[in-house]
C-alpha cells in the first residue's frame, strides 16, 4: 500500500479525495491537512510515501511549502488543483505529477501507476526550491508568519528551532538547514544561524571563537569552525 | 490749351514751344516727374497691403474684394495720367500703365482689362491727339498682363505671384507697345514720332522700374505675413506636442498648471490661466500672487464666455480687464477662451496682458488657437478613456463570467457533498447555475439591491459549502432598501475580492458581513471580513473595485462610490455609497 498524506484547504475536497483514493485499492490514507504550516509537522511524524498538495491555501501555498522542507524529509509530490494557469504551465514543463479537480478516477488511476513504478527523482529546481521570505511558527493561540528581514538569529535545542526577532522568540516546525540554504541566513554554530544584515559587533576571543551581538543585543556564540565564513561575509 | 486747369502739369517754358524740343531736357524731366509718381504708388501700395481682405496669394476674393480691387487699381491707374507731365498736343508722359498691368497680374485678364479700359476712358477725356491711342494702349496692356498672369497662372498650378522680372518685362514690352499704338494711331504720324521719341524712353524705363518695385514690395508683404504665420503655427505645434501627454492623463488641477506653464512660455503673455466650468485649476504669471488656483472665477469676462460659450476678448484698449481680486493688479488686457468637449463647455484658457504691454494679435489668434487644439486634445482624451473602460469592462465581465478557479472548485465541492448528502449537493449545483445565470446577462445599468443580494446570495452559498466551518456569513440588509437602485455587478467584485484577497488567505475561522443602511440622504453597503489583510493595489491590481467605483460615478454621480478602510489583521471595510431615492435634491 502506498501511504499518502492530504493537504487541502477545503474540507470537501480533502474528504473527495481521499474517498477517491480509497476506491483505488492501492492507497492508505494516512493523514489530512488544511493547510501547508499544519502538514509540515504532519509530514515529519507520518512519513508518508506520497503527498498530494493543493496549490491555493491560506498564507503558504503549496509551492512555498515545498521551500519549507528539507529534500531528505520530502516524499513524493502530486499536485492537485482547480485551475491555476502558471501553476499548470509549470507542472507541464517540469513533469511533475499534477490532478485537476474535480478528479477524474481514470486520471487518478494512471497516478497511482506512476507511484508505484517506484521512486521518482527529485523535484526539478524551478518547483522545489523558491526562496523563503516567510518563516510560519506557532504562537500561543495563533500562526504567526514571521519575515525573514525580522529575524536575528535562530537556535535549536533539544526542544526544538527557535527562530529569534527583537520582539521574543518563535517556535518553528523548519529545520536549521531549510533556514540556512533557503533563507539566507549565515551558519555560525553548529546549532545557530545569524542574520548577517542584523548583525551589530562581533566580539573576539574567548574559548568558543567569538560572540556576535545583534541589533537588539542579544549574544549568539560563533564556533571556530565558522568564524572565518561570518569574517567574509561582513567583509573584514 | 486750359493750362490753368491742366489735368497734368506742364513742363515748364515748354508751354506754346511748339513739339520741336531739345530731346534731352524733357526727356530727363519726365522720368523724373514719372519716378516721382512711383514713390506715390508706393504709399498707396503700401495702404492696399494693409487691406485685410486683399490676400494676393489666394486669387480668390469676394465681390466686394474685387469691386475695390477694381475701384482702388482705377484710381491708381487715373491717378498715373495726373502725375504724367503734360506735353504740347496733349501728349502726357504718364503712369497709367503701371497700375492696369499690375491689375493684370494680380487679377488676371477681367481685372486687367476692367482697370485699362476704366482708366482709359478716363484718358480720352482729358483729350490730345494721343488721347485714343493711350485709351487703347493702357486697355490692351491691362488685359496682355493678365492674359500673361494667366499662362503662369496654369503652369504653376495656380499659385503663382508676379515676380519682378515678369513685371519689369511686361510693362517695358507693354510701353514699347504703345509708342507703337500712338504712331499708329494718332496723326499727323510725324507728330506721333516726335511725341514717342520724347516720352518713350522715360515711360518705358520709369514704368517698368515702377512696376517691378511693385511686385517686389508685395513679396516682402507676404513673406511678413508668411513669418507670422509660420511663427504662429510653429509655436501652436509646440504647445500641442508638449501638452498631448498631459492632457491624456485627464483635465484637473493637478495636469492644468503644467498646461498653462507651457503655454505661458510659448507665447510670452503676461499670464495664463486655465480654469473649469467654476474654478480656476491654474495662474501662472504675472498677478500670481493674488490671482490663486483653486479659487473660484470671479471675473465677468470670464463669467461670459462660459455662459455664452464664446471668445471674449478685453484689448485692454477698447475693454479693460478689470481685476476682481485685487485693485493692484497689473493685469488690464484678457483673452477668455472656452474649451469646448463634445458640444459643452468645459472649462477657459485665458491668456493676459498687463497695462503696460500691448496684446500682441499672435496672441489673439494663437489664444483662440490653442482653445480649440486643447478641446480636441481633451476630446481624445475622454474617448481614449472611454474606449479603455468599455474594453476593461467587457473584459471583466467575461472574467465574471468564467471564473474557472471558482467553478472547478465548485464543482468539486458538489461531487464531494454528492457522497453523504445528495439532496444538499443538489440544492448547491440549484445555487451554482442561479449564479452563473447572473453573470451571463448582459449588465442592465442599474439594478435593485435586491437583484444584487439575490447575485451575491448565490455565490454566498456555494462558498459557505467550500469553506464550512472556517467561514461564519452575517447579513443586515435594512428591508426598507431593497428596491434602492445601483449599477448592475456591483457587490459581486466586492465580495469575491472579501474571499479572494480576505477570507481564503486566513488559516483561522473568518466572518463576512454584508450590512445595507441608511446614512442621512444616501445609502450605504457595506462589506467587510475580519482578515484584514487589504493593501493598496499597484499597477493593474484592483481592476474590480476601481470599475465598481468608476461605473457608480458615471451612473450616480462623482460624489458617491466606492471607499476602503482596513485595520491590518483585524477588518476591512468596502463601503458603497448610492444615493437614496430622493435623498438628495
Amino acid at each position: 500500500m502506498i501511504r499518502a498524506l492530504v493537504v487541502d484547504d477545503e474540507v470537501h475536497a480533502r474528504e473527495e479525495l481521499a474517498a477517491l483514493l480509497a476506491e483505488t485499492g492501492a492507497v492508505e490514507v494516512v493523514g489530512a491537512c488544511a493547510n501547508a504550516v499544519e502538514a509540515i509537522p504532519a509530514l515529519r511524524r507520518l512519513r508518508p510515501d506520497v503527498l498530494f498538495l493543493d496549490v491555493q491555501m491560506p498564507a503558504v501555498s503549496g509551492f512555498e511549502l515545498l521551500g519549507m522542507l528539507d529534500a531528505a524529509e520530502l516524499p513524493r509530490v502530486v499536485f492537485v488543483t482547480a485551475h491555476d494557469a502558471f501553476a499548470l504551465r509549470a507542472f507541464e514543463e517540469n513533469a511533475v505529477d499534477y490532478l485537476l479537480k474535480p478528479v477524474e478516477p481514470a486520471r487518478l488511476r494512471r497516478t497511482i501507476d506512476r507511484l508505484r513504478q517506484g521512486p521518482g527523482g527529485p523535484l526539478p529546481a524551478a518547483l522545489a526550491a523558491p526562496p523563503l521570505r516567510r518563516v510560519p511558527c506557532l504562537g500561543a493561540r495563533a500562526i504567526r508568519l514571521v519575515d525573514v528581514a525580522e529575524i536575528e538569529s535562530v537556535r535549536s535545542s533539544e526542544a526544538g528551532v527557535h527562530v529569534i526577532t527583537a520582539a521574543g522568540e518563535h517556535f518553528t516546525e523548519l529545520t536549521l538547514r531549510v533556514l540556512e540554504e533557503r533563507a539566507g541566513l549565515l551558519r555560525v554554530h553548529k546549532q545557530h544561524l545569524v542574520n548577517v544584515e542584523r548583525v551589530m559587533e562581533i566580539e573576539l576571543g574567548g574559548e568558543e571563537g567569538a560572540t556576535v551581538r545583534t541589533r537588539s543585543g542579544r549574544a549568539v556564540p560563533v564556533s571556530r569552525r565558522f568564524l572565518p565564513g561570518l569574517k567574509q561575509r561582513l567583509g573584514i | 490749351m486750359r493750362s490753368g486747369s491742366s489735368p497734368a502739369r506742364s513742363t515748364a517754358g515748354s508751354a506754346g514751344s511748339g513739339l520741336i524740343l531739345s530731346v534731352a531736357s524733357p526727356t530727363l524731366h519726365l522720368l523724373l516727374a514719372l519716378l516721382e509718381a512711383t514713390s506715390v504708388f508706393m504709399v498707396l501700395f503700401y495702404l492696399l497691403g494693409r487691406f485685410p481682405a486683399f490676400d494676393p496669394r489666394s486669387g480668390v476674393w469676394t465681390p466686394t474684394t474685387w469691386l475695390l480691387l477694381w475701384a482702388f487699381l482705377s484710381t491708381v491707374s487715373i491717378l498715373g495720367s495726373y502725375l504724367g507731365i503734360r506735353l504740347p498736343g496733349g501728349v502726357i508722359g504718364n503712369s497709367r500703365a503701371v497700375a492696369s498691368i499690375l491689375a493684370g497680374l494680380l487679377g488676371g485678364p477681367w481685372l486687367g482689362l476692367a482697370v485699362g479700359g476704366t482708366a482709359g476712358l478716363h484718358r480720352l477725356t482729358l483729350g490730345g491727339f494721343t488721347a485714343l491711342s493711350g485709351a487703347i494702349a493702357t486697355t490692351s496692356e491691362g488685359l496682355i498682363a493678365g492674359l500673361v498672369s494667366r499662362r503662369f497662372r496654369r503652369d504653376s498650378g495656380g499659385s503663382w505671384l508676379p515676380d519682378w522680372r515678369v513685371a519689369a518685362l511686361v510693362t517695358a514690352a507693354g510701353e514699347t507697345m504703345h509708342m507703337g499704338i500712338v504712331i499708329l494711331v494718332s496723326r499727323p504720324v510725324a507728330d506721333s514720332v516726335a511725341a514717342v521719341e520724347v516720352i518713350g524712353p522715360p515711360m518705358i524705363v520709369a514704368n517698368s522700374i515702377a512696376a517691378a518695385i511693385w511686385t517686389l514690395l508685395m513679396r516682402d508683404r507676404l513673406q511678413l505675413l508668411d513669418q507670422v504665420a509660420a511663427t504662429s503655427s510653429t509655436r501652436a505645434l509646440r504647445v500641442a506636442e508638449r501638452t498631448l501627454g498631459i492632457l491624456g492623463r485627464g483635465f484637473g488641477s493637478e495636469t492644468a498648471p503644467e498646461v498653462a506653464r507651457i503655454i505661458l512660455e510659448e507665447t510670452g503673455a503676461g499670464a495664463v490661466a486655465i480654469t473649469d466650468r467654476t474654478t480656476v485649476l491654474a495662474f501662472e504669471g504675472i498677478g500670481g500672487d493674488h490671482h490663486r488656483a483653486g479659487g473660484p472665477i470671479v471675473s465677468p469676462l470670464s463669467r461670459r464666455a462660459i455662459e455664452r460659450r464664446e471668445l471674449v476678448f478685453a484689448d485692454g484698449v477698447h475693454e479693460h480687464f478689470v481685476c476682481p481680486l485685487s485693485p493692484a493688479c497689473r493685469l488690464d488686457a484678457v483673452l477668455v477662451a472656452p474649451l469646448v468637449v463634445d458640444g459643452s463647455i468645459v472649462g477657459t484658457v485665458q491668456l493676459y496682458e498687463p497695462r503696460d504691454r500691448r496684446f500682441r494679435s499672435v496672441n489673439r489668434s494663437l489664444g483662440e488657437g490653442l482653445a480649440g487644439l486643447l478641446s480636441s486634445q481633451l476630446l481624445a482624451a475622454r474617448y481614449e478613456e472611454a474606449k479603455g473602460l468599455l474594453t476593461r469592462q467587457e473584459l471583466k465581465l467575461v472574467q465574471a463570467q468564467v471564473n474557472p478557479h471558482f467553478l472547478f472548485n465548485a464543482l468539486n465541492t458538489v461531487a464531494a457533498v454528492l457522497r453523504a448528502d445528495p439532496e444538499r449537493a443538489r440544492a448547491l449545483l440549484l445555487h451554482l447555475a442561479a449564479f452563473f445565470r447572473k453573470n451571463l446577462k448582459r449588465p442592465a445599468e442599474l439594478a435593485t439591491l435586491r437583484e444584487e443580494l439575490e447575485h451575491v446570495g448565490a455565490y454566498l452559498e456555494i462558498e459557505r459549502a467550500r469553506f464550512a466551518d472556517r467561514l461564519r456569513i452575517e447579513t443586515e440588509v435594512d428591508p426598507a432598501l431593497l428596491d434602492l437602485r445601483l449599477p448592475a455587478f456591483t457587490l459581486q467584485p466586492l465580495v469575491e475580492n472579501a474571499f479572494k484577497h480576505g477570507l481564503a488567505q486566513l488559516l483561522r475561522p473568518g466572518t463576512a458581513r454584508i450590512r445595507a443602511r441608511r446614512s442621512g440622504p444616501d445609502a450605504l453597503i457595506e462589506i467587510e471580513d475580519d482578515a484584514g489583510a487589504y493593501v493598496e493595489p499597484v499597477g493593474g491590481e484592483g481592476l474590480g473595485m476601481r470599475l465598481v467605483d468608476k461605473r457608480i460615478k458615471n451612473l450616480l454621480g462623482a460624489e458617491f462610490g466606492v471607499a476602503v478602510s482596513c485595520v491590518p489583521g483585524e477588518l476591512t471595510r468596502v463601503t458603497v455609497r448610492v444615493p437614496l431615492p430622493g435623498g438628495r435634491a
